[in-house]
This record gives C-alpha cells, structure tokens and sequence, in this order.
C-alpha cells in the first residue's frame, strides 16, 4: 500500500508541474506577442526610431514574461521535487499548487503585454517622453504581476508546509480547492490591471504633462482591480488553514471544493470589469486633467459596484466553507 | 511570546516588534537630520524631506481638496514613510520586512478605516452617514457593509501578499541557484521596486478612502 501511495504523489507531482507550465505558457505569449504588434506598427509609423521602440519592446515582453517564469520554477520543482512522507493528502496539495500557478500566471502574463504594446506605440507618437513612457510601462506591468504573485505564493504553500495530520476526507479538496480559488480568481484581475496599465502608456504619450496623475490614477485603478484576486487569496488561505472534522460523506469534500471554484469564477468578471473602469478613467484624465478629482471618485464608485458580485462570490464561498 | 491573558493566550511576535522599532528609529533619525539646520539653501538630506513632504502634501490636496489636506497630509505622509522603510528594511541582511507579517498590515488597515468613517461621520453628520448604507434599496444593507469591510481585507493583503511573496520567491530563487547570481536582482525589483510601489498605492487607498467618505 505504501508502494502505491508513493507512485501516486510522482503523478499528482507530474500531472501538476505540467498543468503549471501548460496553462502558464498560454498568457504570457499572448501579451507578447500583442506588444510585438504594436512594436511592428510604431516602427513603420516612425522608422528612424526603431532601435528605441526595438529596446522597449524587448524590456516589455521581459517583464511579461515574468508570470511564465514563476510558473517555470514551479513546474521545475514539482517535477523535481523529493516528498519526505508520502501521503495522499500531499499528492492533492501538489495537483492543487500545480493548477494554482498554471491558471494564476494566465491573466498576469496577458495584461502586461498591454503597456508594452501600448509603451511602443506612444514612443512613435512623441520620442520626447521616450524614457518616461519606459517607466511607467514597467511600474504598470510590474503591478500586473500581483495576481501571479499570489498564485507563486499559493502554490509554494501547497507544496512546502507540512498541514501535520489532518483527516484524508476532506482536507483533500479544501486543498484542490485553495488552488482553484486562487488560480481563477488570478485570471480577471491580472487582465484588468493590465487594461489600466495599457491605457496610462497611451494616456502619456498623448498629453505627456499629465503623466504624474495618470500614474496615480493607474496605480489606484490597478489596485482596486487586483481585489477580486486579493479575495481567491483569503478563500484559499481560510481553505488551507482550516482544520476539518472528519467526514467522509461526498457532501463535506464538495462543499470546500466548490467554495473554492465560487470564489475562483466569480473573481473573472471583476477583475476584467474594474480593469475596463480603471482603463476609462485613466484614458479621459489623461485628456481632461482639470476633472481628474471627480474622475477618479465615479471609477472608484463603479468599480465597488461591479465588485460587489465577487463580495457575493466570497459571501457563498465562506458560507459553503463555516456554515455547510 | 505568549502571554496567559484572563483565560486566552495571547502570542505577541517579538520580532517583528523589534523590526517595527527599528524601522520607527530610522525614521526619527532621518526626520531629525532633514529637518536640523534649516536653511533657504537646503542640504541634499533637507531637499529630499522638503521633495517627499511636498509631493506627498500635493497628492493629499488633490483628493481631498485644501481644508482637508491640511489636517490629513501629517498622517499620509507618516504612513508612507512608514510603508517605506518597512518595505525596504528586507534588503539588509538579518532584518525582515514588519509588513511580512498581516498583524502589522491589518492594524494599518483598520486604522485607515477609523480614520475614514470617523471623517465621514464628522462632515456629514451621523445621520446622513448611516442613511449611505441604505442605498440604493434598504435590504442592501448586509452587502454594503461587508463591501465597506472587505475593504480593509483588500487593502491589508494587497500589501502582505506582495511583500510576502517577493520574500518568498527570493528564499526559493536563492535556494535554486546556490545564492549565485540572481538575488541581488530580485531584491533590487521585489525589495525596491515593488516595495515603492506597494507602499505608494497603500497610502494613495487611504486617501481614497478618507475622500470617499468626506465628498
């Protein structure tokens, strides 16, 4: 028996370090291969600049490709990893870490193209601000980052800590669904924010004076809108840290499995729609600076009114974690 | 430590204690230093007081608006210059980041949240403050006040993730590598940069806050 738990933790380990590097490939691609375009366009618009929207663009798909790296390492030490005391419970937590990065690393890897696409197209629009648009590109792809961030974290939890001994059922799918939670929930705020950071690259470029307060706004764009993703990382931390009375009725496990999934999806669609508010605001400060007080308070109001879905999200989760 | 409290134990991390003092003296030190010898032609030390103070003072009015700004600005800028330094304590060997622990993010948190209300309160007066729940329909109520309260939640972890997982993801770098190569890089992005960063958007939140409330 303890032969055939072992070989079940190498292919939770192998199954989770594909689906990390898998899943965390297909983002970071995408958001490259978009500031790649817009290098193609900026270039043919002012072709003796070329070597400066070369570098940008080079600097920009680096950073993006950050959300694929973490999901690299992760892969790499799933794949590698040496378990001490096989359990079945561990084999979860690695199926879960491995799920957890590979979904996270989906929106980080997609938004942070944006400013990078966004970057090029503002230097062949005004060369002057050149070095100011590199900057504010990378603050905005760096922030976008977060969400995969969380994700790292999650995943390395998974892995590292020793949850001591805990009842199979159902810890095991408070585990997988800690992963879901954090990994979904990744996906609509790493876009979001990468909608906002776009928006301020080709805010500055269009009225480079304003580049002071369309950096703020972005910053506190960009921060509302990783809340959704902030959420997954409470549910998951509240799945993972919890201890469970043991239960091995179907109802226990899917209860915690699906608080996990609610608060995963229902984080998308915030995360997308405070980034889609944060993207606006940005966008019209940057051409009406005189407003930008009144401009930030309705992007503030309406994106804790399309929050309030994934608040709905997290109310179901914790009620199906506590209550059921 | 832990410490027997009317039947409950209470654990208090000394640790994190001592890297919140150290960070208070840092703080004291370069505040008394920027601001000895005053004079219309300022030290380098003075004219980067003066830069950050009156930075941070801009960003206060601009949310705020003047009457505000002025009782507020004191507050923003301790709390940035708090964040700060806390966020780049981590860079020095054998310290740790005091916002790498929740208790101490959390704590900012709900303090940001009690100044908010309370200024909420006194400028509108109670009533029109408590009528802010019932909108848009009555039984909202339950919801608007977990969204106010979800609030700290976000703003306390947006802060703790970040930090913490900067920390962690050096601890594993390094591990990986043999501490050959990279890790001067990461703490240069996750201690520096991404510290910057955190502690510019925690500050701007708190701001916020305070002026959704008052407007």
């Amino acid at each position: 028996m303890a032969f055939e738990i072992e070989i079940m933790v190498k292919v939770a380990a192998y199954i989770g370090g594909g689906l990390a590097m898998g899943l965390g490939a297909i983002g970071a691609a995408i958001g490259e291969g978009y500031t790649a375009a817009q290098a193609n366009a900026a270039v043919s618009r002012s072709p003796k600049i070329s070597a400066d929207i070369f570098k940008n663009m080079l600097v920009g798909q680096a950073v993006a490709e950050s959300a694929s790296i973490f999901a690299l390492v992760i892969a790499i030490l799933l794949l590698f990893l040496d378990v001490p005391v096989p359990t079945l419970l561990k084999a979860t937590a690695l199926l879960g870490a491995g799920i957890c990065m590979g979904l996270g690393a989906i929106g980080s890897g997609v938004g942070s193209g944006y400013p990078g696409g966004q970057a090029c197209t503002g230097i062949a629009r005004q060369p002057a601000v050149t070095s100011q648009l590199t900057t504010n590109m990378l603050i905005g792809s760096a922030v976008c980052q977060t969400p995969a961030i969380f994700a790292m974290v999650v995943s390395l939890m998974l892995m590292f800590i020793n949850f001591g001994n805990v009842p199979l059922y159902p810890t095991w799918a408070a585990y997988l669904g800690a992963g879901l939670s954090m990994g979904l929930a990744a996906i609509g705020s790493g876009y979001g924010g990468g909608l906002a950071a776009g928006a301020s690259c080709e805010g500055i470029a269009r009225q480079p004076k304003t580049a002071t307060n369309v950096t703020t706004i972005m910053l506190v764009g960009q921060a509302v809108s990783q809340t959704p993703a902030i959420f997954g990382l409470l549910v998951s931390f509240i799945l993972m840290f919890k201890s469970y009375p043991e239960s091995t009725t179907l109802s226990a496990s899917m209860a915690l499995l699906s608080a996990g999934i609610c608060m995963g999806f229902g984080g998308i669609g915030p995360g997308i729609g405070n980034g889609m508010a944060a993207e606006g605001a940005v966008r019209w400060v940057a051409r009406n600076v005189e407003n930008a007080g009144d401009m930030m308070r309705i992007m503030l109001v309406g994106q804790a009114v399309s929050q309030s879905t994934a608040i709905y999200a997290m109310v179901v989760s914790l009620v199906l974690i506590f209550v059921v | 430590m832990i410490i027997p409290f009317f039947g409950h134990n209470i654990t208090i991390n000394l640790e994190v204690i001592v890297m919140t003092w150290i960070v208070f003296v840092i703080i004291i030190v370069l505040g008394a230093l920027s601001s000895r010898k005053r004079s219309l032609l300022p030290r380098p030390l003075q004219a980067l007081g003066e830069l950050i103070v009156s930075l941070l003072y801009g960003l206060t009015e601009d949310a705020l608006g003047e009457d505000y700004a002025e009782k507020y600005a004191p507050l923003v800028c301790a709390l940035f210059m708090f964040l700060l330094v806390s966020n780049w304590l981590g860079i020095i060997p054998h310290l740790e980041e005091p916002t790498k622990d929740l208790n101490t993010t959390l704590g900012l948190g709900l303090m940001g949240f009690v100044i908010a209300h309370y200024a909420g309160i006194k400028s509108k007066g109670f009533k029109a403050y408590a009528k802010e729940y019932f909108q848009p329909i009555f039984f909202m109520m339950p919801l608007n006040l977990i969204g106010e309260l979800a609030k700290i939640v976000s703003i306390s972890f947006r802060l703790f993730g970040n930090i913490m997982g900067g920390s962690i993801i050096i601890l594993v770098v390094s591990y990986l590598t043999y501490n050959l190569v990279l890790p001067p890089f990461l703490y240069a992005f996750f201690g520096l940069f991404v510290g910057t960063i955190q502690a510019f958007v925690f500050t701007m939140l708190t701001v916020v806050y305070i002026s959704v409330q008052v407007k």
